[in-house]
């Protein structure tokens, strides 16, 4: 090592958009080249297969009169890749935590929520992938958008706030538990209980009484009854779009949002 | 920074989490090109002084100001002025060595062509070149290190903070932290370390903070110290364990009542001051022979951290058997 290494360039005033960007790339970069970016590719097809072809003799039959089952199961695809790419934000935050990162940003003059709003940030280019090859995927079973360009919209903005509430529930896990493997476990199964026990897969009439009441109004099921109303049919199966259907999924998530902020609050405050 | 010239001030710092308390009352202070080793066990408290002098952690009591910011009332004038290194390498693991160096450049506030140019010149100053471009989970433990202190000096800090720089680095990646450290001082900038070493105290630093259980307990040049705790130890091993008791017996008035006493069931070796060095090794080889104790060896070295203490305190230090375990697993 030579004597020069400490350097003589001044300390230029570091700029909050700048640092975010920087850190919302950060994000992003890894993805492109560990195969995060693949998986989420092979999990979106994984999954439109693992439940369309499985299912559809079967299930079709039960399909509230949609036109398809491609059409009925759509929303589910869609919610499974979103939800996946939260586990992966939950995965990144986690590690961030325990290699310390957090600890060094927090000692250098970066505002205290510049890395929560990157962490975010790349987490909605993760969901918006996920969005993308999700309706690509539901293209080539047959799903089509029935109900015009602001449903189709407001569809895809749904799928992409319910994906901002999931990371923003999965930071919050991976900053706290600080360990990426408990984490990821963590997330991994309310999703698939939630998933499976929803009106996703099958109307919930065809659930054991006992559990329908459970089926018909956890927050996946009223995910699923909004977006499914949003991207309409050629049947009037799908449901019509009015608050009494969209509404209760804007309520999870504005619930889910609510409770969060304050604990995310509480977890970058708290001391070692 | 007005009307003073030191880096760092430190008054009477307290800090509790919940029932135990870390810090009972530090005061200190660190010239401007001056070298602080900040010396002491496993739980001493010397990571929630760091962690207060870096902004991580409040004080519950006392003042600290850092290149002439208070770290209460301006943590984020602190923030522009410090680096810290912390105990674990804190980098972005899958991105190459050269994107962590521009990433801390650019969050630093440089531009792209200043933090690229920045990066190389760092590279080649911490001998990375052929691993830039490399993820940085692919490094070594001194190569990690290495990157990791380079992204703290993107840009110039006033006073650096390493917190255990070498804990489980090689010799020689250790010689390249302990020469980095030799030129934060001919650049004048104030450097805090901490360290479990005595031996890094020693070397690298112009005073020694002792602390144990969150008070100081000794400060000074590291001669003032050693004079405090004798200038070299004898060890002795015999080699037959069961002799251990006559080694004892036989050292006679050369064996302070002190080190006899701490002699346990488990140990294996007997060390002593030698305040005489070579002579008072003559004298117990002398011994020995006289009584027929065959040794495995018998050396002269510099006083280990748990001899300061005992020296010290006359108390082995709190969390010295817990640091031989984290030793020992990793």
């Amino acid at each position: 090592m030579i004597d020069t290494s400490v350097g003589r360039v001044a300390r230029p005033a570091p700029s909050t958009i700048q640092q975010w960007w920087v850190l919302t790339t950060r994000g992003i970069t890894p993805t492109l080249r560990n195969g995060e970016l693949l998986t989420q590719v092979a999990a979106s097809i994984m999954f439109t297969i693992g439940f369309y072809f499985p299912l559809k003799q079967f299930m079709g039959v039960y399909a509230q009169g949609m036109s398809s089952y491609a059409q009925y199961l759509m929303p589910l695809i869609a919610l499974q890749a979103i939800a996946f790419a939260s586990v992966s934000a939950a995965f990144r935050s986690a590690t961030d935590s325990v290699d310390g990162i957090n600890r060094r940003f927090k000692s250098m003059p970066i505002e205290r929520l510049t890395p929560l709003a990157a962490r975010m940030s790349a987490s909605m280019y993760r969901c918006t992938v996920a969005l993308v090859v999700a309706l690509l995927c539901g293209h080539m079973i047959g799903f089509r958008f029935y109900a015009g360009l602001v449903n189709t919209v407001g569809f895809c903005v749904l799928v992409l706030l319910i994906g901002a509430a999931l990371s923003f529930l999965g930071d919050l896990i991976g900053t706290a538990s600080e360990n990426p493997e408990a984490t990821t476990h963590l997330m991994m199964l309310p999703q698939l209980i939630f998933g499976l026990l929803s009106v996703g897969v099958q109307p919930a009439e065809r659930f054991p009484s006992w559990i329908q009441g459970f089926v018909r109004n956890q927050p996946i099921s009223q995910f699923v009854y909004a977006l499914r109303a949003l991207a309409g049919d050629s049947t009037p199966g799908a449901g019509a779009v009015k608050w009494s259907v969209v509404g209760p999924a804007v309520m999870w998530m504005v619930a889910l949002i609510a409770i969060m902020i304050p604990l995310h609050v509480l977890v970058s405050a708290r001391r070692r | 920074m007005p009307g003073s010239d030191k880096a760092v001030v430190v008054e009477g710092i307290r800090k509790s989490f919940g029932a135990v308390e870390a810090l009972r009352g530090i005061s200190f202070e660190v010239g401007s090109g001056e070298v602080i080793g900040l010396l002491g066990p496993n739980g001493a408290g010397k990571t929630t002084m760091v962690d207060i002098l870096s902004t991580l952690t409040r004080p519950d009591q006392g003042r600290a100001v850092v290149a002439g910011h208070d770290v209460v009332g301006d943590p984020a004038g602190v923030r522009r002025s410090i680096m810290l290194t912390g105990q674990h390498v804190a980098l972005d693991d899958m991105l190459t060595g050269r994107e962590n160096l521009h990433m801390f450049g650019r969050l630093q506030g440089l531009n792209k062509s200043e933090a690229r140019a920045r990066a190389k010149d760092l590279l080649d100053q911490f001998d990375l070149v052929s691993a830039a471009d490399r993820c940085v989970n692919t490094y070594s433990g001194g190569m990690r290190r290495r990157i990791d202190i380079a992204c703290g000096l993107v840009v110039r800090p006033e006073v650096v903070f390493l917190d255990e720089p070498t804990t489980g680095l090689d010799p020689r990646s250790r010689q390249s932290v302990w020469d980095l450290v030799s030129q934060f001082k001919d650049s004048g900038i104030a450097t805090l370390l901490t360290t479990q070493y005595l031996e890094e105290a020693d070397s690298l630093s112009d005073r020694i903070i002792v602390i144990d259980h969150g008070k100081i307990i000794a400060e000074g040049t590291a001669d003032e110290l050693k004079e405090r705790t004798g200038a070299t130890y004898c060890e002795i091993v015999p080699r037959h364990l069961e002799d251990l008791p006559a080694v004892a017996k036989a050292l006679g008035s050369l064996l302070p009542d002190q080190n006899r006493s701490a002699l346990t069931e488990s140990a294996d070796r007997v060390a002593m001051p030698a305040p005489d060095g070579p002579k008072t090794l003559v004298q117990a080889l002398a011994q020995l022979d006289a009584a027929d104790i065959e040794l495995l060896d018998i050396a002269l070295r510099r006083p280990s951290l748990d001899e300061v203490f005992f020296a010290l305190t006359g108390d082995t230090p709190a969390g010295i058997d817990e640091r031989a375990a984290e030793e020992g697993l990793s």
